[in-house]
């Protein structure tokens, strides 16, 4: 896996000749070429075995909402301690299959999922399983920051006490500090989340999932609402919390999925022509692969910028 | 742009317009300011009238002594207290009442007969599963009726939902004397109530509950749906997200509701006088309401309107109007608070 990663920085790849329409920042980590770049070993290279292990195996899953059918027949296995991108066009359905893996999408009325989803080999939508302390195990990181309007610290205690950990300042401390926020808020514990600013009021988010340790991160476009130094913030604190957590990331910029992600998803959109429109996973494969050598002739289309 | 056009239509070619003498507009803009002074107005000339006439009654005095036959001791004591009292029953009763109905009606009722139905079915197959896993006796009986309950529930609540949801608007808008004949017949002929502060506390109660649980919900609508959805992504179930997360957000706006719906109450007169207010008395009723049951029931408008109707004007006269500043003054007071409350922790999201 490690060789497939050192070979991909070949920037003369046509197939990684995306125009750039915004000038990157200079970092260190994204590669000075032009086009996409993908995550190189410089992330450190990890051991190979232990992260095959299969979290959440998706199997011909269906999701409607009412009667319409918005996704269709996704298979994909989501590995461990890694970072899975879910990519595609608007209306594509990424987001909702994000929502599958939480299952947030019990809140949204009308929403039914169908097909096979297991977290660690268990059926995650069987009857009985509590879909409470499912959430508590697979947290999430919404598109905007949606902090609570109360105090820095009673946002990370509030999930803490709801799940019977204990909210001391230790506790509070180690959590911001993971997130890489400690430095900031330190003084300001007190202080409405709100007074933050979007950057950090999405790493407070992040910082209030973990608070209540997760084995999985969601995170929906967590970027989207963010400047290009949030949003280099909030790679760097994904690129850490990789070591621990499993993190599924919904994203709409490309370049954000090839350098963060070490697997990457594609959905589009399907139109049979009978007036129904739904989502479909088009291809999915390591990071690398997808953006050098996509097997999938839409894959290729979108990321070398055809559509979408 | 690249189109050739003949000078004399070109945007270069034409002179700037000059301002026009717009009659209509003019027209309309003082017609509004006309209505505005209209209103303002009338409110302004009662105000003055009622300060002329009752400024030089209005004291301390005034406030502190009881409630007289004769114009020149008489005071405003027994009407001051019954009003609180009145007050505090009707806040202790309508706030809990209203706040838990529009937190219900907005968060819990929503729920459409499928999803109601899909509810149901996983009680039925979870009922199933723990039934196969030796659930037996009595926990298998709650079971039972708990899933049964479920699937009544699917079928007639969505339809009770809706009616109690349009009704509550109705509620609101029914004239407050009919309140009235249902307190008399509801608290006192049916629950033995006494014509007493509480009889008139809990008659009021139910006239401000359908405002309460208007304004309570429209204060927790505001609160983004994201907040509730990021709590239950932490693992707390919907009560806890509600209770924790968006109560306390919207406790503001619903805090501005009540007291906008209390000083409603506040100047109510003919609901307590069909529950049976006491037109005089010189009693002065206890600040303790949970002795409500037997103190007359006495209010700030209903001893208005006694000294009103009184046929020696030039003596009751300016007592009533010093009454009714105080019942001005009140119910400034009350908006005031609602206001600042308002703009003090109201949020943009």
């Amino acid at each position: 896996m490690s060789d497939e990663r050192t070979a991909v920085t070949t920037d003369e790849d046509e197939a990684l000749a995306v125009t750039d329409q915004e000038p990157r920042q200079s970092d260190p980590r994204v590669g000075d070429g032009p086009g996409i770049s993908v995550a190189g070993p410089a992330q450190g290279s990890r051991d190979g075995a232990q992260q095959e292990t299969v979290v959440f195996e998706a199997s011909g899953v269906n999701v409607h909402y009412g009667t319409n059918l918005a996704l269709k027949g996704v298979d994909i296995p989501i590995y461990r301690r890694e970072i899975t991108a879910l990519i595609g066009p608007s209306g594509c359905g990424k987001s909702t299959f994000l929502r599958c893996l939480n299952r947030t999408n019990d809140l949204i009325p009308g929403a039914a999922v169908s097909g096979d989803l297991t977290f660690h080999g268990e059926d995650m939508y069987a009857p009985d399983i509590d879909a409470v302390d499912l959430r508590r195990r697979v947290g999430m990181v919404f598109q905007k920051p949606n902090p609570f309007p109360k105090s820095i610290r009673e946002n990370l205690a509030f999930g803490m006490k709801v799940n019977g950990l204990k909210a001391n300042d230790d506790a509070i401390e180690r959590v911001l500090r993971r997130a890489a926020l400690w430095d900031e808020v330190k003084d300001k514990l007190g202080d409405d989340a709100y007074a933050l600013s979007g950057g950090q009021q999405q790493r407070l988010c992040i910082a209030r999932a973990i608070a209540v340790e997760p084995e999985v991160i969601l995170m929906d476009e967590p970027c989207s609402a963010l400047d290009p130094i949030s949003t280099l913030a909030i790679e760097d604190l994904m690129r850490e919390l990789r070591e621990q957590y499993t993190i599924v990331i919904v994203t709409h910029n490309m370049q954000q999925a090839a350098r963060v992600s070490d697997r990457t998803a594609f959905f589009t959109v399907e139109q049979p022509g009978d007036g129904s429109r739904y989502g479909i996973l088009a291809e999915h494969d390591h990071t690398e692969k997808m953006f050098r050598a996509p097997e999938d002739q839409r894959t290729q289309d979108y990321i070398t910028g055809r559509f979408g | 742009m690249a189109t050739t056009a003949a000078p004399q239509s070109s945007a270069e070619a034409r002179p700037l317009a000059r301002k026009k003498f717009q009659p209509a507009e003019v027209a309309f803009e003082w017609a509004l300011r006309l209505s505005i002074a209209l209103a303002l107005g009338a409110l302004v000339w009662l105000f003055v009238s009622v300060l002329t006439e009752g400024a030089s009654s209005l004291s301390w005095d005034f406030l502190t002594s009881k409630a007289s036959s004769s114009a020149a001791r008489a005071g405003f004591k027994n009407a001051l207290y019954g009003s609180l009292v009145l007050m505090m029953i009707t806040v202790a009763v309508a706030v809990p009442l209203g706040f838990a109905a529009a937190t219900y009606l907005e968060k819990f009722a929503p729920m459409s007969k499928d999803e109601l139905r899909v509810i149901a079915m996983r009680r039925q197959r979870a009922l199933e599963h723990r039934r196969g896993h030796g659930l037996s006796g009595i926990r298998l009986l709650l079971a039972r009726i708990g899933v049964a309950a479920s699937r009544v529930w699917a079928t007639i609540g969505p339809p009770i939902n809706r009616i109690v949801e349009v009704n509550i608007s109705n509620l609101a808008a029914v004239p407050s004397i009919i309140y009235g004949l249902l307190g008399l017949a509801l608290f006192v002929s049916i629950m033995g109530v006494s014509k007493s502060l509480l009889a008139g506390g809990l008659t009021l109660a139910i006239l401000v509950l359908p405002i309460i649980i208007i304004a309570s919900r429209e204060a927790i609508r505001a609160v983004p749906s994201s907040i509730e959805q990021g709590a239950m992504a932490l693992g707390a179930t919907k009560w806890q997200a509600v209770r924790s997360q968006v109560l306390p957000a919207a406790l503001p706006g619903m805090l501005t509701g009540t007291i906008l719906a209390t000083s409603r109450a506040i100047g109510e007169t003919a609901p307590l006088i069909v529950v049976g207010g006491a037109a005089y008395s010189t009693k002065v009723p206890s600040l303790n309401p949970l002795q409500a049951g037997d103190q007359p029931l006495l209010a700030m408008p209903l001893q208005i309107f006694d000294w009103v109707e009184r046929p020696q004007e030039t003596l009751w006269g300016p007592l009533a109007a010093a009454g009714i500043l105080v019942l001005i003054g009140t119910l400034v007071v009350m908006n005031l608070i609602a206001i600042v409350l308002r703009n003090r922790f109201s949020r943009s999201w």
